[in-house]
């Protein structure tokens, strides 16, 4: 398991730029690389679930930062979008 | 059969006879339409996330129906013209739920193959201390 994230590291990074050269410092954004475990039924009304993608700015957190597979982001986006339009949670928030 | 979930949001300001009185009259209207519900959820008073017309907090509800879709029709119909509703959402669960299934389904049999091939020797000593 461990080894098969190495290879996909490498694959997003051909430039090689990783943690020898820079040090121990992540490059400019934190990938969560070891993905969430997104439940195989996304119940739009799991507030606790979804906030976890939805950071202060009550925005849909991007792929590139959850890290997970594009079916789970899209079923994660619309269950967002219907906890949003029943108020469970922001369409903006400041 | 289909299944659904029916959440609605009441106004907060009326009182409690009223809103259990609407919901009887929603579950007696899904049933005289030849629906049935699977479970009836109070949920209560919660903070919104952002008001709706002006208010802070909603009082909660959520249905789950089996039906056809015909009650939802009406359902929703009236859901629009009652004042004490202030919002509600219709949600259809049964594909999902069946395609979580599946895929979960799936999972665990991938799981059993591979216990099989990693207890296999074990298994085979088992057996053979078994006959022994």
């Amino acid at each position: 398991m461990a080894e098969k994230e190495m290879e996909m590291l490498d694959e997003r990074e051909p430039l090689g730029v990783g943690e020898d050269v820079i040090g121990d410092r992540p490059r400019r954004y934190q990938r969560r690389r070891p993905r969430q475990v997104v439940p195989d039924y996304v119940d739009w009304k799991d507030i606790d679930l979804l906030r976890q993608f939805v950071p202060e700015r009550g925005k849909i957190m991007p792929r590139r930062i959850s890290g997970i597979t594009a079916k789970d982001q899209r079923r994660i986006a619309k269950a967002i979008k219907r906890a949003r339009s029943m108020a469970m949670l922001p369409f903006v928030a400041d | 059969m289909r299944t659904y979930e029916v959440m609605y949001i009441v106004d907060p300001e009326t009182d409690g006879d009223k809103v259990a009185k609407l919901n009887e009259a929603v579950g007696k209207l899904i049933e005289k339409e030849g629906g049935e519900i699977v479970r009836m959820d109070d949920i209560g008073l919660k903070t919104m996330a952002y008001p709706i017309q002006k208010k802070e907090e909603g009082y909660y509800v959520l249905f789950e129906i089996n039906g056809t879709g015909q009650e939802i029709l009406e359902l929703e119909r009236r859901m629009r013209v009652n004042d004490m509703i202030i919002r509600f959402i219709t949600v259809r669960v049964d594909e999902d739920r069946k395609k979580a299934d599946k895929i979960r389904t799936k999972r665990e049999a991938r799981q059993v193959k591979r216990a099989s091939f990693r207890n296999a020797p074990q298994a085979e000593a088992a057996e053979a201390q078994a006959e022994a």
